[in-house]
């Protein structure tokens, strides 16, 4: 099952099972939580599918008997959504694929990370009020 | 997730439709609905009128029957007007690959149209 808490510093942090079945609850959180935020509706739409392609990078991957961490906050106009899984070989995510195309389009800034112990994380930035906005 | 798929023949055309989500977890029964369809019409209409939810992993399924069906002379329209599912379309620069129809009765006619071979000067 998934769990979700909330710090009195506004992170909240989702993790559900390694399984694409829980794709779904990690895209639904991030809408939820963006549209609290006052995102646009075309924003919380991108970032619905931006958190799914991160999300699904990571399932080729990762460890199916783990979890996947799904960490977001918001840092001045940005939501930063950092999701995080243990993978099988510690990958670098493959930048020539549909599935990176998307993310890369739909958030400012995405940047992939490996950890020694083969934990992989996807971190992407969404501005709100516009993207290219100053 | 919310996903429902079905098939429905129309001799020479069939029409795949798909309501819902489609993601990592529900693209295989879509994949499975297009190769049934595919084994007995060349050109398949795929109505996506009510699929609020279309990743890159169902963009793959998309174009891999839009490759078989190529390859057979057939092809694959596509029925969208959800606009984040034309965005995903746009980013992926797959607008230009899919025949993009905003409406059932326009797929119709141009599946019908390639049944009979005459939309080969349009590609």
């Amino acid at each position: 099952m998934s769990q979700e808490t909330t710090s009195a510093k506004g992170i909240v942090e989702l993790r559900v099972p390694a399984d694409p079945a829980y794709l779904a609850v990690l895209r639904t959180t991030t809408a939820v939580l963006a549209a609290r935020l006052d995102f646009t509706l075309d924003e919380i739409e991108d970032l619905r599918i931006a958190i799914d392609e991160a999300g699904a990078v990571l399932l080729s991957h990762a460890d199916r008997s783990g979890t996947v961490l799904c960490r977001l906050h918001i840092d001045g106009d940005t939501l930063v959504a950092e999701v995080s899984a243990q993978t099988i070989d510690g990958f670098a995510p493959a930048r020539d694929t549909f599935a990176w195309t998307v993310l890369s389009a739909l958030a400012d800034d995405v940047q992939a990370t490996a950890s020694d112990d083969r934990t992989v994380a996807i971190v992407l930035r969404k501005r709100r009020g516009g993207s290219g906005a100053a | 997730v919310e996903f429902d798929v079905k098939i429905t023949s129309e001799t020479p055309l069939a029409w795949v439709t798909v309501a819902g989500e489609v993601d990592v977890y529900t693209a295989d029964a879509l994949r499975e609905a297009l190769r049934e369809a595919e084994a007995d019409s060349k050109q398949i209409i795929v109505d996506l009128l009510e699929v609020n939810f279309l990743d890159s992993t169902g963009i793959g399924v998309l174009v891999g029957s839009l490759k078989r069906l190529r390859e057979g002379g057939g092809d694959l329209h596509l029925v969208v007007t959800q606009p984040s599912v034309l965005k995903v379309l746009r980013i992926t620069s797959l607008d230009r690959v899919f025949q993009v129809h905003a409406d059932l009765d326009e797929a119709r006619s141009a599946a019908e149209a390639g049944a009979s071979g005459a939309d080969k000067a349009s590609r």
